[in-house]
């Protein structure tokens, strides 16, 4: 029992002796000074620790209604004229000027009053209103009419005699008071509650809180620091969080920096010439079909493309370099400069190989947000993410190429169930597919790939073989993320994000 | 991506060989670079997609046949193709030099054509005309009922109204200017004509209109029907080679079925060509290129079968390419065919041996770092697209001329420019959420673009939003020293005019002489705007810059 009434909260100390007395929720709320809801929450914790049993029933009940709800706060129109009056007898018009009344509710006022007999009336010059005994009487022992008011809600089955006689009077004036049925709660003790309900210990004073002051002046020796209901729910907290398809990709980049891939980037406003033209895609080819580019409105060109590039690639295209025959076509310099937003990530691609910086042997990747002209739907974004890089060294080939996609089989998707397939790039010879069995997904197309074609690698001077690569985590991401519409990656909803699990 | 369905029991006969459909689909992604997108049990109807849009010989089940037969070995090296000398000329007037220079034509005879075969016909014509011939602009083919051709044709050009003829699926003749107008053809395919003056004609020596190309066919000779035997092939072009692929493609699948081919005579009078044209080309690959790219040594009695089963002739490592294709351009190309006809299946992978350092960019590392703070401050973090619209960048924020990166080619309105700064996704975030609990705090890190003149300059940047009743000035500004202390970065504040803040509570962030961001209360009338009923606290700083000063 000691050890019930130390894990006590103050609510529940203060409730459980009035339950001694009183059973019904109202009755509570009112002789105990808290608020309804202070009440509910420590009747609720009594209940869990067995020391109350709650019941709940429908009753009928009187209680304020718009207009009942104002002469509560200001008081009944009658009982302010009373009040008014019994001060030193007054006129009408004196009447309504000190009390604020409408001249409607003074004469409904004058009525009720008179029928009561509660004020005479003195005949004069103008007709004066006077407080009778029976008046001051009524007023002292607090108006009944007001006294019902205040305490309303009532239950109807419970009403004393005065007040019966007060719901009848406010009854028929208007919208004062309405009956409806009300879900009445009523508290009981349990043995258990009723041997602590009476207890001393209950009354002895504990310590919510440890203070700093108690633990400078030492009070904390004496103090009875009280114990909590430790399973009580708490309000919510908001903290800071990562985005968790942002964290994914993190987790991503992570794992090819880990791999000993060195991670590139790009500007998302590219020329043709970057995005397409030094990939040795024709300037007007099926090819570019699957491209369908953004292109900006101003600037339209790019003033920065490397001239001396530009030129070795417009003759690859047009009269073909390393072997090759080129694409026979006039390459048009000016379209190679129009601004795009990028179709993918291996515009990238040609800006490291042909850069100073470019390490061979090199193993180099991006993730980066790219854009395609395309109808927007739960499976195709305006923004989009793509996942890529390539591998330069001495004597790669097809093999090393299968052994990368085998690697990321096993990294990305946790599998050796793999299938490459032919597959077609515009810019590598050859292509390959790989198609990965995903433990719960199924098999999903994992990656594209393929060797750079000899005639973009050579106006970009690189003469070792670079296998590229390009890694399609979408279903992976969406799976690990529990979601159907690709439009979710970007998720702006609050409660989703703060609700998502940190995995 | 190219998409066909045919018959698939018309594939099984072409291919002289039963083969169930799902093998059919293995075998498919295995040698074509395609598969099987449907099969319709009841009507026998098998959908197949490509992958590869550089091999328009494929786009017909002819094509996937032959390539079958030879996955098969029922046929090896090029298939024949013979072709008769046909009697028929077409004159070519110095004219359409100007608009659509090249023609090729043959003209096939044997059975009549059923409803099935016409279909795949149009089904291959059309392939050919959108994909490889770029919405007919680069190649452009037309079939007509050969009966009612008086020769020679004559490909010249007259002008918009000049002459009249009934177009296919039209009763009243039209002059070009009108079916350009009025024709739906006219009206899809009409921008290729735009700006010429003078239109491409096919004509025949009785002055009967075969064709305005690449718009339609006359209704008269240029319709062709069931049971028709004999007919006419013509393709028209800006691409002298494409145009002779296309020929070649229709040829070889029309010979496959047993049409036998008659040549035309094209007469640009300076220069006389015999079409169908076939290339004959040549290319001397080697056996170390095969090992170089393929990591494969394989026996030339290997390479040799390989490549006839690829539908290639092989003799001392010269190989001759079939008259349908067209995407070879360099050895490399060879050897793939080599490499998928050995089985991509069958070739052993190897394992990467060179040793490399991995690393993120030096921007993502510091942006993370900016992230990490941001979180430890109690942020949530947003994840948006790049591309918004004026009124979020702009209107909303009651800011105007912060860089914004447009799009010519607009998809959607809600993305029609790049985002020039992160504060408005903010508040986009907080409007969506007004009925989620406060307080709010979120921020996004991420790319911004400007226009600056002629240049567009990228940068990251983070933005960070308050939320709640009392949010204020220094609340968010106590972030900032969180933010600026980290990085030790010393700062001062100017007050901002900018129209996003209440008047007096917002500033530029200065450091080092340089802008490097904003931070202030957002106005009511922005929230307003926004439609939000609870007061808006914002700073954002452009990393990029940060990240220069600190180094």
């Amino acid at each position: 029992m000691k050890s019930v009434i130390a894990g006590l909260h103050r609510l529940e100390r203060e409730v459980l002796p009035l339950l001694q007395k009183y059973s019904g929720f109202e009755d509570v709320v009112r002789n105990s000074g808290m608020q309804a809801v202070e009440v509910m929450r420590a009747l609720q914790w009594l209940r869990g620790k067995a020391l109350v049993e709650v019941k709940e029933k429908l009753v009928e009940v009187v209680e304020l209604d718009k207009n009942g709800r104002v002469y509560r706060e200001k008081g009944l129109p009658e009982k302010r004229f009373l009040h008014a009056a019994s001060l030193k007898p007054l006129s009408l018009s004196q009447l309504i000027k000190t009390t604020g009344l409408s001249a409607d509710e003074a004469n409904v006022s004058i009525g009720l009053l008179k029928r009561k007999a509660l004020i005479g009336m003195i005949n004069g010059r103008e007709l004066v209103f006077e407080i009778t005994e029976k008046g001051k009487s009524e007023l002292k022992s607090g108006f009944s009419e007001q006294a019902l008011l205040r305490e309303c809600p009532l239950e109807l089955g419970r009403l004393s005699e005065k007040q019966k006689e007060a719901v009848q009077n406010l009854s028929i004036r208007k919208s004062i008071i309405k009956k409806s049925v009300k879900r009445s709660v009523a508290a009981f003790l349990t043995k258990k509650g009723k041997r602590i309900a009476a207890s001393s210990e209950l009354k002895e004073k504990v310590v919510d809180r440890l203070t700093s002051e108690m633990l400078k002046s030492g009070s904390w020796k004496q103090a009875n620091l009280r114990g909590y209901e430790l399973r009580a729910p708490v309000p919510r907290i908001f903290f800071g969080k990562k985005q968790p398809y942002r964290r994914f990709l993190e987790e991503v980049r992570a794992k090819f920096v880990a791999l000993g891939f060195k991670e590139m980037n790009g500007p998302v406003v590219e020329s043709e010439f970057w995005d397409m033209d030094a990939l040795f895609m024709p300037q007007d080819h099926s090819a570019r079909d699957i491209h369908a580019a953004y292109y900006v409105k101003e600037p339209k060109y790019a003033t920065d493309l490397p001239k001396e590039l530009v030129a070795k690639v417009k003759h690859a295209h047009e009269k073909g370099v390393a072997g090759s025959k080129g694409w026979r076509y006039d390459f048009d310099v000016k379209k190679t400069a129009r601004l795009i937003l990028r179709t993918h990530d291996t515009s990238i691609s040609p800006r490291t190989l042909s850069s100073k910086e470019l390490e061979i042997p090199g193993k180099y990747f991006h993730i980066v947000r790219c854009f395609r002209y395309d109808v927007i739907d739960a499976t195709h974004n305006a923004d989009f993410d793509q996942i890529g890089g390539f591998v330069v060294g001495d004597g790669l080939n097809l093999r090393h190429l299968f052994g990368l996609l085998r690697m990321f089989a096993e990294e990305f998707c946790e599998t050796d169930k793999i299938k490459v397939v032919p597959s077609y790039f515009p810019f590598t010879e050859p292509s390959a597919a790989l198609y990965a069995k995903h433990p719960e997904i199924g098999w999903i197309e994992l990656a594209g790939s393929g060797i750079f074609r000899p005639e973009m690698m050579k106006p970009l001077g690189v003469d070792k073989p670079v296998i590229a690569w390009g890694i399609g985590l979408g279903r992976v991401a969406m799976f690990k993320l529990g979601l159907k519409d690709i439009r979710q990656l970007y998720s702006h909803d609050l409660e989703y994000l703060r609700n998502e699990k940190v995995l | 991506m190219p998409a066909i369905s045919f018959s698939y029991k018309d594939f099984q006969d072409l291919l002289g060989k039963k083969l169930p459909v799902s093998e059919f689909g293995e075998l498919l992604t295995l040698y074509a670079k395609g598969e099987v997108d449907g099969y319709d049990k009841k009507t026998g109807e098998v959908k197949v997609d490509f992958d590869d849009t550089n091999l328009p010989y494929l786009w017909s089940v002819e094509g996937l046949a032959r390539l079958f037969r030879g996955v098969f070995k029922t046929h090896l090296g090029i298939p024949e193709l013979k072709i008769n000398r046909g009697n028929y000329r077409i004159v070519v007037d110095p004219s359409v030099k100007k608009v659509r220079p090249f023609i090729s034509s043959f003209v096939f005879k044997g059975k009549p054509i059923t409803g099935y075969f016409l279909k795949q016909l149009i089904q291959l014509q059309e392939k050919l005309d959108e994909s490889y011939g770029r919405k007919r602009k680069k190649v452009s083919i037309g079939l007509y009922s050969y009966k009612r051709i008086n020769f020679p044709i004559h490909y010249t050009t007259k002008a918009p109204d000049e002459i009249k003829f009934v177009p296919l699926e039209f009763s009243k003749a039209l002059t070009p200017a009108e079916i350009l107008e009025q024709h739906p053809k006219g009206r899809e395919y009409g921008g290729i004509l735009k700006g010429v003056n003078r239109y491409p004609i096919l004509i025949d020596n009785k002055k009967n209109v075969l064709s305005l190309p690449p718009i339609i066919n006359s209704n008269f000779t240029g319709k062709v029907e069931t049971g028709d035997t004999d007919l006419l092939f013509e393709v028209t072009g800006t691409d002298e080679k494409a145009i002779y692929l296309a020929t070649n493609i229709f040829a070889q699948a029309l010979y496959d079925r047993g049409y036998k081919i008659y040549s035309v005579n094209i007469d640009y009078g300076s220069k006389k060509v015999r079409t169908p044209y076939i290339f004959n080309e040549k290319i001397r690959i080697n056996r170390d290129q095969i090992k170089q790219l393929t990591g494969l040594d394989i026996k030339t009695s290997d390479v040799k079968q390989l490549l006839m089963k690829a539908g290639y002739e092989f003799k001392n490592y010269v190989v001759s390419i079939p008259p349908y294709r067209a995407d070879i351009l360099h050895q490399f190309d060879i050897i793939e065919d080599i490499a998928i006809m050995y089985g991509f299946d069958n070739i052993e992978s190897a394992p990467l041996e060179s040793y490399t350092i991995g690393s993120a960019t030096e921007m993502n590392r510091f942006a993370d770092k900016a992230r990490e703070i941001a979180i430890g401050l109690g942020f949530q973090e947003i994840l948006s697209p790049i591309l918004s619209n004026k009124v979020v960048m702009e209107e909303k924020m009651e800011t105007f001329g912060t860089g914004l990166v447009e799009i010519e080619n607009i998809m959607s309105d809600t993305f029609s420019v790049i985002r020039s700064w992160l504060t408005p996704v903010m508040m986009e975030v907080l409007s969506k959420n007004k009925h989620r609990d406060f307080p709010q705090r979120v921020f996004e890190q991420g790319l911004v673009n400007i226009r600056k003149g002629n240049r567009i300059v990228g940068m990251e940047v983070l933005a960070l939003a308050i939320s709640h009743t009392k949010t204020d000035f220094t609340e968010i500004k106590q972030c900032l020293d969180a933010v600026m202390g980290s990085f030790g970065v010393n700062y001062s504040l100017e007050a901002s005019d900018l129209k996003a803040f209440i008047d007096g509570r917002g500033a530029k962030i200065k450091a080092y002489g340089k802008e490097i961001g904003i931070i202030g209360e957002i106005s009511p009338k922005v929230l307003v705007n926004w439609e939000l009923e609870m007061p808006v606290s914002v700073l954002e700083i452009d990393l990029t810059e940060i990240k220069n000063i600190i180094s």
